[in-house]
């Protein structure tokens, strides 16, 4: 810590509380650095250089929602480091500026870093020149500035040093050049080696200049000590809660950075009344439109200043490869089926290179391990019941979820990634808008539903990148109807079996195929309707505003985003379900092999839920089955299997009771199923029904997580579940009258 | 098995059921809800809002005005007023009921909770500006005090409506009337707009289609007995009396003139490079402020560069960013014509 605790009364106690509020560990370190930006500046890149942490990055605004934290050493002094969510100013007029700009002013770091995107230099200065108006110790990182210079623009650091009046280090995050310098800059502005005289606006608007400069005087007699008491005259102008309370409490007497200076005493109770009742009266004096003349200043300076330090118009290095890959991209002709043909390779390539891996990890999950296990709980003296439970019951529904569900994430998050590191999705959701913004949705929203396909958790935590809170919702909610990769197998055994029959045998699998994509197809209309539906009742009056910028392209780094995704998304998705699995696999052995009156709670349930089953058109097995197996949709298929041999007694399938079981072959899958009753139409009924219901466990938890609140939570779980009985309830009673 | 005409029969009749329950407009609970709203507690606020109405507008307000503005009998206001009386809120001055001070306090809360509704639905909902009115003539009588200061703290504290009225502070502290009415301005001069009647709704409308709003700059270019006639934007027009009375302005300082010709952003050809002028008043709370943000201030030189496939959005390189923004949102944006600009 540059201050040293004597000198500094009750400011470390009050440093810890802040960060408590702000929800950091108070743990030791020597020097704290706040990292600041635009989005998509490479900010996360500059924490992941400084940390060797992987934090998550991609080529996509708004990546940084939850501040991720991280520490190094450098010259045997702890430094801790603090990615701040990347903002476009710090206005407070957002949850992200908010939790930006509190840190930046009682987080108290010793040095901030704003990181600044070359080719941007106006847009991001402005951001800069707030960050200024805090705070002295301030770093700028000129980042991508090879970027930069293949769209020819330079940037002269020196003299944009020269202009802001802090230390300014150019370089490129992602290959680390820059780097150390940054590091060396920072540790001396921290440790207050290096004074700063940094860049502030002189005078506003005249409306404006006459009341900050007049509340600015009471500011200066009341806090003598106070840095910059223009910015603190301009919030109180503002009404802004956080710093009327720093002024209430006396804290912003505290708040000076200057290390060195005696702490000064707290101005009496009647000053700072004094100074709030001042602001107060001052404020109606301002024009209605004081806001947009502040940005219209700091705009103008940033301009001032990036003019100076710029050269443009500098040779473009080789043809401009952006403009003409989005001109491809986007084109009226070309767009459209560029962008299906892309995706449908995605997923082309997700479920033909998931089949082998699937296989083979069945095979030793499932075959190999499982009796091996079963072996070895008889060879321990395990009694049956504990044998069963722990390896029938909760190891077979892990290494279920495991086989199913590991391959295919791990082959489509990564190529997602890649398009995404690229800067390819941003179009995709450019593109896409005007069909999203009919049915009052995001276009980035093409983009959740899209990964919706891999696992709708990811989904759903993709969602973050949509920052109009309406838009973000309808994307949560409406994530389920994108047929997880869990419940492409379901559809795909299930359409081969009952739909494919229908048709010749040589045409067999392009019938089930087509099948299985029109129940995705048919999600997807009813992802637009229930998003429409959505935007016209409950959300009706919910605001709207949109922005997406669309980032240069940048070239993806392979290994890196290979590393992060399967760690990010797959990984942790997975441990998620595989939580969740557990006590599902208990509940189904459990319910199968725990009687009453001689028969098990399976079949009692079974029996008790079969007239309802068969008014939608399925059965009580297939019901039982999707409420034992709300944690995995992947587990659906196996335990209806089970619970079909338990129920109609076929006795030469299975492997006994609570224990999940597949047929190796197709046929006698199908066999099994007629001989449980399963009709045609039961298949059809089962295919919607697994498109539309509530969303798995792993999911709802996710929604619950992202959106805090249990009323969307309840409306995103039930909804698909009551248009899912809703559409089996009318497709079988209509189907039924049309064959009577 | 059940018969499947009958259950599709069954289904129908819930189907048609549940609509009549609850559907938005005509439905039996949304029509029972509004009812219970009617009771007399909000009469009594209601009668007490008129009575401050009229003490700030400076007049004495009489029982026929009650009547008509709350549309009950004299009979039931004389009643209201006398049950405000009993209360202690309002005493009877020599020409009609005056507000005490506890009175005025209340009164105040109730304006308060009403401007604060109004400013949070323009700001943080999609609401559409007629409905605000009738929106905050119903919460004003829900929100308690607390909420309506937790309303306050979320929007930053507004100081004024969206119709440019002052929103009392929780002290109840509230400015005196600045500004004259358009009818009083003189000739020659530009002035601001600070606030628009928003009752009588009818009036309201057509200035709104007019093309007033909040901050609108104008010139007065001359005022007769029957109408006054103004000119902004490039645009001249005239306002009867009965609507300029309800438009409340200010004399602009020196130097600063009415709004120069504008067009909307629209109007910018693929790779030209166009000046912007302003954000229209329309664009108000979180989407104005995201828009400043992204640096759409005046003097901005914006280039619309990239369509979408679908037409809409357009990309533009707005200082060095590539920004796509909806045909709604570029609708907002001002920018220099290009005749002038070809002029100059």
């Amino acid at each position: 810590m540059a201050m040293p605790a004597a000198s500094c009364g009750g400011c470390a106690e009050h440093r810890a509380q802040s960060l408590i509020r702000l929800g950091l560990s108070p743990e030791k370190w020597d020097i704290l650095i706040a990292l600041a930006g635009n989005p998509n500046v490479g900010k996360s890149t500059v924490f992941n250089a400084l940390t060797g942490l992987r934090q998550h990055t991609g080529n996509w605004p708004g990546k940084t929602i939850v501040r991720a934290e991280g520490a190094f050493a450098h010259e045997g002094k702890r430094l801790k480091i603090v990615d701040l969510p990347g903002t476009y100013s710090l206005q407070a007029g957002s949850a992200d500026e908010e939790v930006a700009r509190d840190f930046i002013l009682f987080g108290r770091p010793d040095v901030t870093i704003a990181v600044v995107d070359a080719s941007r230099l106006e847009r991001n200065l402005n951001l800069v020149l707030q960050i200024l108006d805090i705070t002295n110790r301030v770093v700028v990182f000129l980042n991508l500035v090879d970027e930069a210079r293949r769209h020819g623009i330079a940037v002269d650091a020196k003299r944009l040093e020269a202009a802001l009046g802090v230390p300014v280090v150019s370089g490129v995050a992602r290959s680390n050049v820059g780097i150390d310098e940054l590091i060396d800059a920072a540790h001396r502005v921290a440790t207050g080696d290096q004074r700063t005289t940094p860049f502030r606006i002189a005078s506003h608007a005249p409306v404006v200049e006459e009341t900050v400069a007049s509340l600015a005087q009471v500011v200066d007699d009341a806090f003598p000590g106070v840095p910059n008491s223009r910015w603190v005259s301009q919030r109180l102008l503002n009404a802004d809660d956080a710093v009327i309370d720093a002024v209430r409490s006396g804290e912003l007497g505290q708040l000076g950075d200057d290390g060195d200076a005696p702490e000064p005493a707290a101005a009496p109770d009647g000053v700072r009344t004094h100074v709030l009742e001042a602001a107060q009266r001052l404020r109606w004096d301002l024009p209605a439109d004081f806001h947009d003349r502040i940005t219209e200043r700091t705009y103008a300076a940033a301009q001032e200043i990036a003019e100076g330090a710029q050269m443009r118009g500098l040779k473009k290095a080789g043809f401009d490869f952006d403009r003409s890959l989005d001109g491809l991209l986007t084109s009226r002709w070309l767009g459209f089926p560029l962008m299906l043909a892309i995706l449908a390779a995605v997923f082309w390539i997700t479920i033909e290179g998931a089949n082998v891996p699937s296989s083979m990890l069945a095979g030793l999950l499932l075959d190999t391990v499982h009796p091996w296990l079963k072996g070895l709980g008889d060879a321990v003296g395990m009694p049956w019941w504990m044998n069963g439970f722990l390896f029938d019951g909760i190891y077979m529904a892990t290494a279920w979820v495991v086989a199913v569900m590991l391959p295919p994430m791990a082959i489509f998050f990564p190529i997602f990634t890649l398009l995404e590191d690229f800067g390819y999705l941003p179009r995709v959701a450019f593109n896409l808008d005007a069909l999203f913004r009919s049915a009052g949705a995001h276009g980035k929203q093409a983009l959740t539903m899209c990964m919706g396909f891999g696992c709708n958790a990811a989904g759903v935590v993709a969602t973050r990148v949509i920052d109009s809170p309406r838009e973000r919702l309808i994307a949560i909610i409406t994530n389920n109807f994108s047929l997880c990769n869990g419940r492409w197998p379901t559809q795909i055994l299930i359409a081969s079996i009952f739909i494919g029959a229908l048709a010749p045998a040589r045409l067999a699998g392009v019938v089930s195929a087509a099948a299985v994509v029109g129940i995705a197809v048919l999600g997807i209309g009813m992802m637009f309707l229930a998003s429409w539906l959505l935007s016209r009742t409950v959300l009706r009056g919910e605001a709207t505003s949109f922005s997406l910028e669309l980032p240069p392209y940048r070239p993806p780094r392979i290994l890196q985003v290979l590393y992060t995704s399967v760690i990010d998304r797959t990984l942790i998705v997975l441990w998620r379900a595989v939580m969740f699995a557990i006590p599902a696999g208990a509940v189904i052995w459990l319910i199968s092999n725990v009687t009453v009156g001689g028969i098990s709670v399976a079949e009692h349930s079974v029996v008790w839920l079969n007239p309802l089953g068969l008014l939608l058109g399925l059965n009580g097995v297939i019901l039982l089955a999707y409420v034992v197996a709300i944690p995995a949709n992947e587990i659906v298929v196996p335990t209806v299997l089970m619970l079909t041999v338990l129920t109609a007694s076929v006795a030469s399938a299975g492997s006994g009771a609570g224990v999940m079981f597949e047929l190796d072959s197709v046929g006698a899958t199908g066999e099994l199923l007629r001989a449980g009753g399963w009709t045609l139409l039961t298949a059809v009924n089962l295919m919607l029904f697994s498109l539309l219901h509530n969303p798995c466990s792993t999911t709802i938890y996710t929604i619950f997580k992202e959106t805090r609140s249990a009323k969307w939570t309840t409306v995103a779980t039930l909804m698909p579940l009551a248009m899912g009985v809703t559409v089996c309830f009318l497709v079988t009673q209509v189907w039924r009258l049309l064959a009577a | 098995m059940v018969e499947p005409g009958l259950a599709l029969l069954v289904f129908a009749v819930l189907a048609v059921v549940a609509a009549a329950v609850f559907w938005p407009s005509g439905g039996v609970v949304p029509r029972l809800l509004r009812l219970a709203r009617l009771d007399e507690r909000v009469r009594l606020e209601d009668a007490l809002k008129h009575v401050y109405t009229c003490q700030r507008g400076g007049h004495v307000c009489s029982l026929e005005s009650l009547a008509g503005r709350l549309e009950i009998s004299r009979a039931r206001g004389a009643l209201l007023l006398s049950r405000l009386a009993d209360m202690g809120l309002v005493r009877t001055g020599d020409s009609g009921p005056i507000l005490t001070e506890t009175g005025e306090q209340s009164a105040l809360r109730i304006v308060r909770t009403h401007r604060m509704w109004e400013r949070y639905l323009a700001d943080r909902t999609g609401v559409p500006a007629g409905e605000w009115h009738d929106e905050a003539e119903r919460m004003e009588h829900a929100l308690s005090t607390e909420q309506v200061d937790v309303l306050d703290s979320r929007l930053g504290h507004p100081r004024w409506d969206p119709h440019g009225d002052p929103i009392p502070t929780s002290a109840g502290h509230v400015p005196p009337d600045q500004g004259l009415g358009l009818i009083a301005s003189e000739a020659g001069r530009a002035v601001e707009i600070l606030h628009l009647e928003d009752e009588p709704r009818e009036i309201y409308n057509a200035l709104l289609d007019d093309g007033l709003a909040l901050g609108v700059r104008l010139e007065v270019v001359d005022r007769t007995d029957r109408a006054i006639r103004v000119r902004a934007g490039g645009r001249e027009w005239s306002i009867d009396p009965v609507s300029a009375g309800n438009v409340t302005v200010r004399y602009l300082p020196e130097g600063e003139q009415a709004e120069t010709p504008w067009t909307t952003l629209l109007a910018a050809r693929q790779a030209e490079t166009v000046r912007v002028v302003g954000i229209s008043h329309a664009c108000a709370g979180t989407q104005r402020r995201r828009l400043l943000d992204l640096g759409l201030v005046p003097g901005t030189e914006i280039t619309p560069e990239l369509t979408s496939a679908a037409g809409d959005p357009v990309a533009y390189r707005i200082r060095g960013a590539l920004i796509a923004l909806r045909r709604s949102q570029a609708e907002w944006i001002r920018i220099e014509p290009r005749a002038e600009k070809e002029v100059a």
